[in-house]
C-alpha cells in the first residue's frame, strides 16, 4: 500500500487494470483469429454444394453472432445506468455499443459479399441482411444522439433509452421482417447455417469463429472501456484546475 | 380519474394551441397535399394501376407528413423554457406523455383522413369493400407510429441539432408498422375479405401497445432535467 504524501511516490495511472486486461483478451482473441483463418483457407472441407464461398460463412455468422450480443450487453447495461445511474455501466455500453457497430459492419460486408456470389447480387431483402441494417441505422442513432448532446449527462439518458426502445423493437422487426418474406416466395436458398446439418469439421471451425471473435470483441471492449475512463477523468481533473 | 384529469388537460392545451395557430396541421396538410402532387408526376401510370401502389403511397405520405409534425411537439415549449413549467405541474411524466400522444394523434388522425379524402382524388381511387376498416386500420397504425414518434420527438429536441435527428432514429424503428400497415391496406383495397387483413390488426394493436407502455415508462428519463 502506499502512504499519501510520501514524496515521489508513483502513482497508478487510470485504468490500468482494466488495459492489462484488455491486452491479454485482445492478443489471445487475434491468436484465436490467426487460427481461424488457417483453419478456413487450409483445414476446413469445402462446402459440396456452394463451394469455396461458403468459407465466408466461419466469418459472417461469428461477426453477427457478436453484433447481437453487443447490443444485448448496451441494452442491459443502458436499461440498469438509468435505474442505478452508476457511469460505469454508461462506459460499458458505449463500449459494446462500438464494438458491435464495427461487427455489424463486418457482417453486413462479407454478407453481401456472399450474396454476390451465391444470390447473384449484393443485396437481398433477405430478413437477416435487413433486421442487421436496421440493427446497424439503430446503432447510428445512438451515436448520434451522443455526439449531439451538449450536457454528457444527458447524452448518457437519451442514449439509454434509444438502446432500450431499439433492444424491444429488434425482435418485432425480425418477425415483420421474415412474415414480408413469406409473401413474396423467393428462389429456394440451401441453409447451410443450421449447426445441425453441419459436417463435425465444420461445426469445429465455427465453434471457434464464435470463440475468437467473442474474445476479441470482449478485448476491443474493454480498451474502449478504459479509454472512456480515461477521457472522463481527464475531463473532471480538467474542470478542477479550471476552478 | 385525477389521472385521466391531467392528461386531458396536457393534452387539451396542445390541441387548443394548434387550433388557434394552426401551424402544425397547416405545414402538414401542405406537404401532403404536394406530396401527392409531385407523386402524381413522378409514376408513369401507365404502367402501374393507382390501387397498387395507393397503399404505399398513403403510408409514406402519412408517415413523412406525421414526423414532421410530431418534430414539433416540445418546439413551442422549448421556448423560453417554457417546458419547465410543464415539468413543475403535479401532473406525472407519463400522463404528461400520453397527453402528449393524445394530442399528436388527433392531429396526425387528421391529416390522414386528409391524405385519404385527397389520394382518393387525386389517384381516383376505390375505396374497397370496407372503408371504415381501412380508416381502423390506419388509425391503429398511427397510433404506434405517434407513441415512438413522441417519445424520440423528446429525444431529438434534447440535442443541439433537433429535429434533423428525428427520422434517422424512428424510420428504423417503424418497420413493422409499415410491413403490416401497407399489407393490410393494400388488401382492402382490391377488396379481400376482412379475416385477411385481422392478424395484421392485431400485430399493428400489440405494437401500439408495446409502443404506448414503452414510451410512458422510458418518457420521465428523457425529461428528467
Amino acid at each position: 500500500m502506499e502512504i499519501a504524501g510520501e514524496r515521489g511516490r508513483k502513482r497508478r495511472p487510470v485504468g490500468s487494470g482494466i488495459r492489462w486486461t484488455s491486452v491479454v483478451t485482445t492478443l489471445l482473441g487475434v491468436a484465436l483469429i490467426v487460427l481461424l483463418h488457417w483453419m478456413v483457407f487450409f483445414w476446413v472441407n469445402t462446402e459440396a454444394t456452394m463451394g469455396i464461398v461458403q468459407r465466408i460463412f466461419y466469418v459472417h455468422v461469428p461477426a453477427m453472432w457478436v453484433a447481437f450480443l453487443a447490443f444485448g450487453i448496451a441494452a442491459l447495461s443502458s436499461a440498469v445506468y438509468l435505474w442505478l445511474r452508476d457511469e460505469r455501466l454508461d462506459m460499458a455500453a458505449v463500449a459494446a455499443c462500438e464494438g458491435g457497430m464495427l461487427f455489424t459492419t463486418v457482417g453486413l460486408i462479407t454478407g453481401s459479399l456472399w450474396g454476390k456470389i451465391a444470390w447473384g447480387t449484393y443485396w437481398e431483402w433477405d430478413p437477416r441482411l435487413t433486421l442487421t441494417l436496421l440493427l446497424w441505422f439503430i446503432y447510428l442513432g445512438y451515436f448520434m444522439v451522443r455526439a449531439a448532446t451538449e450536457n454528457p449527462e444527458r447524452g448518457r439518458r437519451l442514449s439509454a433509452v434509444i438502446a432500450i426502445v431499439g433492444a424491444l423493437d429488434i425482435p418485432l422487426i425480425h418477425v415483420s421482417v421474415l412474415w414480408f418474406r413469406s409473401l413474396h416466395p423467393q428462389p429456394v436458398v440451401l441453409d447451410t447455417r443450421q449447426p445441425m446439418n453441419l459436417d463435425s469439421d465444420m461445426l469445429l471451425t465455427l465453434m471457434i469463429g464464435l470463440l475468437a471473435f467473442t474474445v476479441l470483441f470482449l478485448g476491443v471492449m474493454g480498451f474502449r472501456y478504459g479509454l472512456e475512463r480515461s477521457r472522463r477523468t481527464l475531463d473532471i481533473r480538467l474542470a478542477r484546475r479550471m476552478a | 380519474m385525477i389521472y385521466l384529469r391531467q392528461l386531458w388537460a396536457i393534452a387539451w392545451k396542445d390541441l387548443l394551441i394548434e387550433l388557434r395557430s394552426r401551424e402544425r396541421v397547416g405545414s402538414m396538410a401542405g406537404f401532403t397535399a404536394l406530396v401527392g402532387v409531385l407523386f402524381n408526376f413522378a409514376i408513369d401510370w401507365t404502367a402501374v394501376r393507382p390501387d397498387e401502389i395507393a397503399s404505399a403511397l398513403i403510408w409514406v405520405t402519412v408517415i413523412f407528413g406525421g414526423t414532421l409534425g410530431l418534430g414539433r411537439t416540445f418546439e413551442l415549449e422549448a421556448q423560453d423554457e417554457a417546458f419547465q413549467g410543464v415539468l413543475l405541474t403535479p401532473a406525472p411524466r407519463d400522463a404528461l406523455f400520453l397527453g402528449k400522444v393524445l394530442s399528436n394523434y388527433v392531429i396526425v388522425l387528421v391529416v390522414t383522413l386528409l391524405v385519404l379524402g385527397l389520394f382518393g382524388l387525386f389517384f381516383a381511387l376505390d375505396w374497397g369493400d370496407h372503408p371504415i376498416v381501412l380508416v381502423g386500420t390506419l388509425a391503429l397504425g398511427g397510433l404506434g407510429f405517434v407513441a415512438v414518434g413522441t417519445l424520440f420527438s423528446a429525444v431529438s429536441s434534447g440535442t443541439a441539432i433537433g429535429q434533423t435527428l428525428l427520422p434517422v432514429l424512428l424510420f428504423p424503428l417503424l418497420v413493422p408498422v409499415v410491413i403490416y400497415g401497407t399489407s393490410a391496406t393494400g388488401r382492402l383495397l382490391v377488396g379481400r375479405p376482412l379475416d385477411e387483413v385481422e392478424g395484421n390488426l392485431r400485430i399493428l394493436g400489440a405494437f401500439a401497445l408495446v409502443a404506448l407502455a414503452v414510451g410512458a415508462t422510458l418518457f420521465r428519463y428523457v425529461v428528467e432535467d
